[in-house]
């Protein structure tokens, strides 16, 4: 009693400056066991507090108070309702301090929501709660997948999006560098930005692991279907820039999906819808469904994308024999699609059913031009910059350092070679 | 020191002396105070560096010929300067007179030259001290402090002449009034000393800026005119100045005379040459971060690769 009265008491005084933050850090961290063992804390005794003035002490109790166990709905609610106002009037420079407690604070609070089944609620708190603990827009911290994870389950997609648009430089756990692209490459698939997705996938099957983790497998199946749908190709081999692990393993696991790939490419589509059916149970399992028939439907796209490539005018008769749909209505509304979603020029001539293919109009003298590739410019200067300094910081690394010794001294001719020395001591 | 001299002579100056002169005193600046990166390794003392010697002067000689009323100074050579006698090392000057003469017979010592903000007392010891070679030297001073505000050169020519100041006559120093003459190479030469930038050497990146440089500074100011041209007209328009029909007039003139730029085919012309420099850098920023990731790449490999004992190992890491 006494003792959380005086804490209290400190929090409300040494919450001013960073130098008495310091204080209060060492202070509450002192006190954290006395506080777990008081079970007098009650949430009233948080009303004395201001989240936005005192949030390093505010951040101690609340985690004393909601770490405990199961609670029932209305407490449970309660709870959700007090960390959300917190999150989103904290202040970002005093939790900083303490970034695990927050972390951790944010996880139990995206699993109460998640127990209530309203993740609707804890969609804007763990946003805000995001920006508030990276320490620069380039570093991955672990609440990002907890964020995207909770707009997946919300179905707010473009709340999710909006995460994604940062680049990524600086992971501190590969765990959460996996989970983020697996969810974020989910969140571009629901909103079809299919470019985005891949990239993401990409990212999570040819990043480094000694062995296949679970998330690699399944961002490797969609991956798989993604790149159906937006390239049209598929290759059985993955990148040579994926790990052994990977490369040896992941096929394994996914051969109905390879199989999908391997019947993509002949392009026939009875085949594939025959494909398709027979491992329909697979693909429910994985909740892939939705997107495989995404892709079946592809097909029949890329089919006609590749007539383009040999013919210059076809009758839509023909397109539809060709690419074995049902009529030469349904192969007009497939083209009218195409060209309206940009990936075909031509003309449709309704009169006698003629469909010509044109070139790419584009004559990249537009101004609009000039803002795009002014802004691909900068962006690879922005590049350039981040490449140069990881250049520099790995120069300075011991381990590359020690290596290159090494090398040198090897082809030690003569004694005007000033010898590296092998070890540094730092 | 009296502002113009009265000897009447003129002064022919060649940019190969002021050259000499500037390089002369860089040389020695940059040799009695090394940059400071080379001081990084913390074993040169502070003290070095910090105490930057501002005011040493550098000495030499200027030679040329003199053709009537008409002094022209050729070329230069530096000299060693004994601060224990306070004067000119005299040997070391007669023996380079000697080669000089060797080489070009017309010139003689006309006098000699110095760097310093302003002409001191004790310059007058060593002005002396030339009088026997030639009974009125000249006195070049330099002004190696850089100020950008100033449009001429920080050149002056001093002359000695006697002066009755309270009642003692004395020697002193005049201004002498000169003018800059070149020859076809020296013109060369300083055109080439002048695009060079004092950063760094290397010759096609520097032209790139220095063209670049200029015409943005072009541009700059041409915009800056039109500006004045507008606000002008804008005021008139508004009736706060006096409509002047002349001006107007020539205003007119000047517009109809800009070539037709607003046709269709220009605009487009002109956009795509745009689009194509665009095309062209982003090509260059690509081939440079593909480089540099490609540098980052092998240290990585360097670093954190698994030694295999097989070698010829083509497996990255993990």
């Amino acid at each position: 009693m006494s003792s959380t009265e005086n804490l209290i008491t400190s929090i409300q005084g040494l919450s001013a400056s960073s130098g008495d933050l310091s204080a209060l850090h060492r202070i509450l961290k002192g006190a954290e066991e006395t506080l777990r063992a008081d079970s007098d804390l009650q949430l009233s005794t948080l009303d004395q507090l201001d989240p936005s003035k005192h949030s390093l002490g505010y951040l101690y109790l609340l985690d004393v108070l909601t770490c405990g166990g199961p609670m029932s709905k209305e407490k449970a609610s309660e709870v959700v309702l007090l960390i959300a106002r917190f999150i989103t009037s904290c202040d970002a420079e005093q939790i900083r301090l303490a970034s695990d407690k927050f972390v951790s604070l944010c996880k139990g609070f995206k699993d109460r929501v998640l127990e209530l089944e309203d993740p609707l609620r804890g969609v804007a708190p763990l946003l805000s709660a995001v920006r508030k603990v990276q320490v620069s827009t380039k570093r991955l911290t672990a609440l990002h997948p907890d964020c995207l994870q909770l707009c997946l389950q919300a179905k707010c997609y473009k709340a999710g999006f909006s995460i994604l648009s940062d680049d990524i430089l600086e992971v501190d756990q590969p765990r959460d560098f996996y989970l983020y692209c697996y969810y974020g490459g989910m969140i571009c698939i629901g909103q079809k930005k299919f470019q985005k997705a891949l990239e993401l996938l990409y990212n999570v099957v040819t990043a480094p692991m000694h062995s296949v983790n679970a998330i690699a497998l399944e961002a490797y199946k969609k991956y798989v279907l993604v790149t159906l749908i937006h390239s049209g190709q598929f290759s059985v081999s993955l990148p040579k820039c994926a790990s052994t692990a990977a490369q040896r393993h992941l096929k394994t696991w996914s051969i109905p999906y390879t199989e999908v790939g391997n019947c993509y490419n002949e392009g026939k589509i009875s085949e594939l819808q025959a494909v398709v059916v027979a491992h329909s149970s697979d693909f429910e399992k994985d909740n892939n469904l939705g997107l495989v028939k995404q892709a079946v439907s592809s097909l029949y796209k890329r089919n006609i994308l590749r007539l383009t490539q040999k013919y210059l005018t076809l009758s839509l008769q023909d397109i539809a024999n060709m690419v074995q749909l049902a009529n030469a209505k349904e192969a007009e509304m497939h083209v009218l699609q195409m060209i309206q979603d940009g990936q075909i020029h031509a003309l449709i001539n309704q009169k006698d059913g003629m469909v010509r293919f044109l070139e790419d109009p584009e004559q990249y003298k537009t101004s609009e031009m000039i803002e795009v590739m002014d802004s691909v410019i900068q962006r690879t200067i922005g590049l350039s910059k981040n490449l140069i300094a990881m250049d520099e910081s790995l120069s300075c690394d011991p381990l590359y350092l020690g290596k290159v010794g090494r090398e040198r001294q090897r082809y030690d001719f003569g004694e005007d070679f000033d010898t590296v020395p092998q070890k540094f001591s730092m | 020191m009296a502002p113009s001299s009265s000897s009447g002579l003129t002064f022919k100056l060649h940019p190969l002396v002021m050259l000499n002169i500037s390089d002369h005193f860089t040389r020695v600046k940059t040799q009695l105070n090394p940059p400071s990166s080379s001081c990084a390794t913390g074993n040169i003392p502070a003290a070095v560096g910090a105490t930057f010697p501002q005011n040493f002067r550098v000495y030499g000689c200027v030679i040329g010929a003199q053709r009537g009323r008409t002094v022209e100074i050729f070329n230069s050579f530096e000299l060693v300067f004994d601060p224990t006698t306070d004067s000119l090392d005299r040997a070391f000057l007669e023996k380079k007179q000697e080669l000089y003469q060797k080489v070009f017979p017309g010139f003689y010592i006309l006098g000699w030259y110095s760097t310093g903000s302003e002409a001191h007392e004790s310059d007058m010891h060593i002005h002396k001290a030339l009088m026997d070679i030639n009974e009125s030297p000249v006195y070049v001073l330099l002004n190696p402090a850089i100020n950008h505000a100033q449009k001429d050169l920080p050149v002056t020519v001093y002359e000695s002449e006697f002066h009755v100041i309270d009642g003692i006559p004395q020697s002193i120093f005049v201004d002498a009034s000169y003018t800059i003459e070149t020859v076809e190479a020296e013109r060369i030469s300083v055109d080439h000393v002048a695009h060079l930038k004092p950063s760094d050497g290397g010759s096609a990146a520097t032209q790139l800026a220095a063209h670049l440089t200029g015409i943005h500074s072009a541009i700059k100011m041409l915009n800056s005119r039109i500006r004045v041209l507008f606000q002008y007209l804008v005021a008139m328009q508004k009736g706060d100045i006096p409509c002047d029909d002349s001006l107007l007039r020539q205003g007119a003139s000047l517009l109809r005379s800009l070539p037709a730029a607003h046709s269709e085919k220009f605009n487009d012309n002109f956009l795509m040459e745009y689009n194509d420099k665009l095309l062209m850098s982003y090509l260059a920023m690509i081939t440079k971060c593909t480089s540099n990731m490609n540098e980052v790449v092998d240290k990585v490999k360097t670093a954190y690769a698994k030694k295999s004992r097989t070698g010829g190992s083509r497996i990255p890491f993990m």
